[in-house]
């Protein structure tokens, strides 16, 4: 990984893995692994996941009873745990996206006060 | 959720190893080498073992499962270590146990008595600093208020009490009508003594014994009330038994028998309850329900102002102040506390010191744990687990210090409840050890772990692993600059040098004490107390004549070098005080007294018997009767106080009653209350002019002191049967009452100043050796190019020289300052005393020599080349 590479990336906010675990659970049931991949892709390869904080992040919200975990086979034909949505999960989605939609659009409206304007 | 928190933890590894291969396969995608690709995947996974950690920490209470662990590794690392455990766990279990000892002695101190609504009760004390008031007083106080539900007197007297044919001493207390009313608790059996059995004289001859008594003297007798008994020869009925665990409502008495006030002349042999100028009697009062002290002190000044308006001959000036009762009324109530809050402060240094002790101890062990420390940090340890365990360990062994001080106040407390001391008095200790100790204990024992186990902190927050680890923990720097705890072991050295500066001042002072000119010797002489009130005389001539005729047949026994008897003796606690005005004064109210002088009512031959030195004049003598004129000797303060001269024989004086008393003679100055009084003015009046029935007999002899005993008592028995004999000895062992406090004050400091010294040794023994096992290599090389020994130890040891030349100054500058405040407590005890300085010095030198000669003998025999090889 190049410096270059890694200056274009942005670490994730506190908070907000949890969100984006959420999301990417919407498709379907995904093991650890490509949470991690499916992230990046999704957001260009700019963001990326501190791999280390996705256990803690998954196991949190399996006690919390949004997310549930079942055994699956990998692509290398290995037992792995699948991670997937559940129903408390899904109304906690909806309720976690609109709070972010409110906080992404205060902090642009202080950014950049004129743009608003000019609209 | 338990089982569910399992099975997710369980499949936590493979998922993981899972999440990894995926990377590698991903990476072998992308066009790696198999190789290159597993490591690019580990490295971007990170620390899998911390991962693991954090989120097992989602499942857990992490911090309880590591706070057992770290319990597992401290109790592992000391017991690697033993002799560090026991020398911490040792000096802390003497410092805990000191604080936990002293605050037991000052809880039992400041506890209300044992009574219902204790707050409400109080005593009356006259504003010029005695307790005692006269009966009338307290009847008109009694008679007049609106603010007391009960006002009580009490008198404690020491009985001869005879029940089942046996005639014993025993201490008991008249009290008057409302005592029991005042006290407020209900008998055990039996009833208490009601305001009819004071109502006069005779009224009634009930008797209340205490709890106590009636277990140890009634054999428990469940039909004890009725019997009948014989107090001072009069016969007595018990009509109750007091409840348990109350003896009187003296903190430090304890009074076995109550009998009504009423009947106190036929006890005494002297009728004082309509005595305004017979002091006698103790007060206590409880207040009504809603009213505050302030209010009944209000009232109560109105009420000493009318007593003194109606009477101004006797009362004048007469001011009563509300106090806590429980001290001879309040009258030892403010030296006790204050000396135990001296202690209570002593203990605190002690404890202080062993702290910082520990504090060095630790951070010097932590040092050598420099390397260890990086490692666990370096792996992924947070600092701040780090902090905890070596503050686990520290609570760890202030635990066991603590629960080792836990058994030992309570040992110590235990045996001091059932103590008695050796002396007439029913003197008793109601300090039996709380179970809100052990709060107290492990309060002041996870404080002390805290406070000695954050010291070394600084040290863990500055440690930067990579350096640690590079230098192999030997950090040439901290060799350098002066660490902290250099800083502790000087504060510790100070505080220590406190301790034992108080130690030397006390035990100087009672070793002068033991040495001090009394003013007579009790040294090969016996003294013989008894009352013969006690056996049914009066102030009579029978008294006379029975008093006379012992001095005659004692006299005669071989061996007698001289003999007398007096009505008390000097230093004895029960000494009597008379006004004292000039000749030419007829104003004789209390307060116009030129000053109070103690008097002693003795036999010709008492002064030859006391060896009290007769400077001027001439004894007294049996010619001077009740007809001829009254004489007195007085001593020299008497003498300077009155006449301004030390010539007086010749010239007179007046007591209360006005009649003009002649000296006779002049004896020398001694003591008479307490051991630290400065001169006080005494006099001697001849018992054939001034009568009494109690009884000190003073026989001077070399011969056996149990013979000659044997050989007295018979004498008084062959008298008469009936005289009950309180008190037969040395004069020397009977004295050991007034020496007591300051030799419980000498032993007390005593021992503080020994462990001060143990915890200065231990702690500058400990930094000196270890600073010397940290530079040994260092050391070595100095040696090896050829630096001369001289050079090596100022080198190693200068600094702790330097340390403990300042804490030693420190210390003993405090120290000086402090023991002023001793001298109040122990008689003479002056920190200006060049014997004392003198003591401390060489104490203080001599422990630090012995404390670094260890690590200087290392230094000396440090081998270069072994040591250099073994590098």
């Amino acid at each position: 990984m190049s410096t270059r590479e890694q200056k274009e990336r942005i670490e994730l906010l506190q908070g907000t893995l949890d969100l984006l675990i959420l999301r990417t659970l919407v498709r379907g049931p995904v093991h650890g692994h490509d949470i991690v991949k499916a992230i990046q892709f999704d957001s260009d390869e700019v963001l990326t996941v501190e791999q280390g904080s996705l256990y803690p992040a998954l196991h949190r919200l399996i006690k919390r009873g949004w997310i549930s975990a079942e055994e699956g086979t990998s692509q290398n034909n290995r037992r792995a745990k699948f991670y997937k949505l559940t129903a408390k999960g899904r109304r906690q989605l909806t309720i976690e996206t609109s709070k972010w939609d409110r906080l992404a659009g205060a902090i642009a409206r202080i950014l950049r006060p004129s743009e608003q304007e000019s609209k | 959720m338990i089982r569910r928190r399992k099975r997710m933890l369980e499949d936590l590894d493979r998922d993981i190893r899972e999440h990894i291969e995926l990377e590698v396969q991903d990476n072998i995608d992308r066009g790696m080498s198999p190789e290159d690709a597993r490591y690019a995947a580990l490295r971007k996974f990170g620390n899998a073992t911390r991962v693991k950690e954090e989120t097992r920490a989602v499942w857990t209470f992490v911090w309880l499962e590591q706070l057992l662990q770290d319990f597992r590794l401290a109790l592992r690392s000391l017991r690697r270590n033993p002799g560090f455990a026991f020398t911490a766990v040792l000096i802390l279990a003497l410092g805990i146990a000191a604080n936990v000892i002293v605050f037991g002695v000052l809880d039992a101190v400041f506890r209300s008595l044992n009574l219902p609504h204790p707050e409400q009760v109080m005593t009356l004390q006259p504003k010029d600093g005695v307790p005692f008031l006269s009966h009338p007083q307290m009847r008109d106080v009694r008679d007049g208020n609106t603010v007391f539900s009960a006002v009580a007197a009490f008198r404690p007297i020491d009985f001869g009490m005879e029940a089942k044919g046996v005639t014993r001493s025993a201490w008991g207390t008249v009290v008057s009508g409302q005592y029991f009313e005042v006290v407020g608790i209900k008998p055990f059996l039996g009833r208490l003594l009601e305001r009819a059995d004071d109502d006069h004289p005779g009224a009634s001859d009930a008797a209340v014994i205490s709890w106590a008594e009636w277990k140890n003297n009634f054999g428990a007798d469940p039909d004890v009330v009725g019997t009948t008994i014989r107090i001072n020869k009069h016969p007595y009925t018990i009509v109750g038994v007091a409840p348990e665990g109350f003896d009187g409502t003296e903190k430090f008495g304890a009074a076995s028998v109550f009998v009504p006030m009423a009947n106190q002349a036929s006890l005494e042999g002297l009728d004082w309850l309509e005595s305004r100028s017979y002091h006698g009697t103790f007060s206590l009062v409880r207040i009504k329900d809603g009213i505050s002290p302030t209010q009944a002190q209000a009232e109560l000044n109105t009420i000493a102002a009318r007593i003194a308006r109606e009477h101004p001959k006797d009362e004048d000036g007469l001011a009563l102040k509300l106090t806590r009762p429980g001290f001879l009324g309040d009258y030892f109530g403010s030296p006790v506390r204050g000396f135990l809050s001296g202690v209570m402060v002593l203990a605190g240094i002690v404890l202080l010191a062993a702290c910082a002790n520990l504090g060095g101890l630790f951070a010097a062990r932590t040092a050598d744990r420099t390397r260890e420390i990086a490692i666990r940090m370096s792996i992924g340890s947070s600092r701040w687990r780090v902090v905890r365990q070596i503050l686990v360990e520290a609570v760890v062994i202030a635990l066991c210090g603590g629960a080792i001080a836990c058994v030992l106040a309570w040992i110590t407390l235990s045996g001091l409840a059932t103590w008695h001391p050796p002396a007439q008095l029913p003197i008793r200790f109601p300090v039996t050890p709380e179970p809100s100790l052990i709060v107290i204990a492990l309060a002041i024992s996870l404080a002390a772990g805290f406070v000695f186990g954050v010291m070394p902190l600084r040290q863990i927050f500055k440690t930067d692993p990579n350096d640690a680890i590079k230098s192999g923990g030997i950090q040439f720097s901290a060799g350098r600059r002066w660490a902290f705890r250099d800083l502790l072991l000087a504060a510790q050295i100070a505080l220590c040098c406190v301790t034992v500066t108080a130690a030397f001042v006390s035990l100087r002072g009672l070793q002068k004490s033991l040495t001090l000119d009394l003013g007579f010797n009790p040294q090969y002489s016996l003294r013989t107390e008894f009352n013969l009130s006690k056996a049914g005389y009066r102030n009579d001539a029978a008294t006379d004549q029975l008093q006379r005729q012992l001095l005659e047949n004692v006299s005669q026994i071989p061996g007698v070098e001289a003999a007398g008897y007096s009505h008390t003796t000097p230093l004895d606690l029960a000494g009597t005080t008379v006004s004292i005005f000039p000749p030419d004064s007829n104003d004789l109210r209390p307060s116009q007294k030129a000053f109070a002088s103690y008097s002693y009512r003795v036999s010709p031959g008492y002064l030859a018997a006391s060896e009290t030195r007769l400077l001027a004049g001439r004894d007294v003598s049996f010619t001077d009767t009740k007809e001829t004129q009254r004489v007195a000797i007085v001593n020299q303060e008497f003498a300077r106080r009155l006449f301004h001269s030390e010539h007086v024989v010749g010239r007179y004086f007046k007591t209360g009653n006005g009649v003009p008393i002649e000296v006779v003679g002049v004896m020398a100055d001694g003591k008479h209350d307490t051991l630290s009084e400065d001169p006080r003015p005494a006099l001697l009046l001849p018992i054939s002019q001034y009568a009494s029935t109690q009884t000190v007999l003073i026989v001077r002899t070399y011969r056996d002191t149990a013979e000659m005993v044997a050989a007295i008592r018979g004498a008084i028995r062959d008298l008469d049967p009936a005289i009950p004999i309180d008190e037969s000895g040395p004069w020397n062992s009977q004295l050991a009452l007034t020496l007591f406090p300051s030799q419980v004050a000498a032993v007390a400091l005593g021992l503080f100043g020994a462990f001060g010294l143990l915890l200065s040794i231990a702690g500058t023994f400990g930094l000196a050796s270890y600073t010397v096992s940290k530079r040994q290599h260092e050391l070595s090389i100095r040696l090896a190019l050829g630096a001369q020994a001289r050079g090596i130890l100022s080198v190693a040891l200068g600094r702790m020289m330097v340390l403990l030349g300042i804490g030693s100054l420190a210390g003993i500058t405090l120290g000086v300052a402090a023991s002023r405040l001793l001298s109040i407590i122990v008689y003479q005890a002056s920190a200006q005393d060049p014997f004392v300085l003198a003591a401390v010095v060489l104490t203080t030198v001599l422990t630090g020599l012995i404390s670094v000669a260890g690590p200087v003998r290392r230094v000396l025999h440090v081998d270069p080349a072994k040591l250099l090889r073994e590098q």
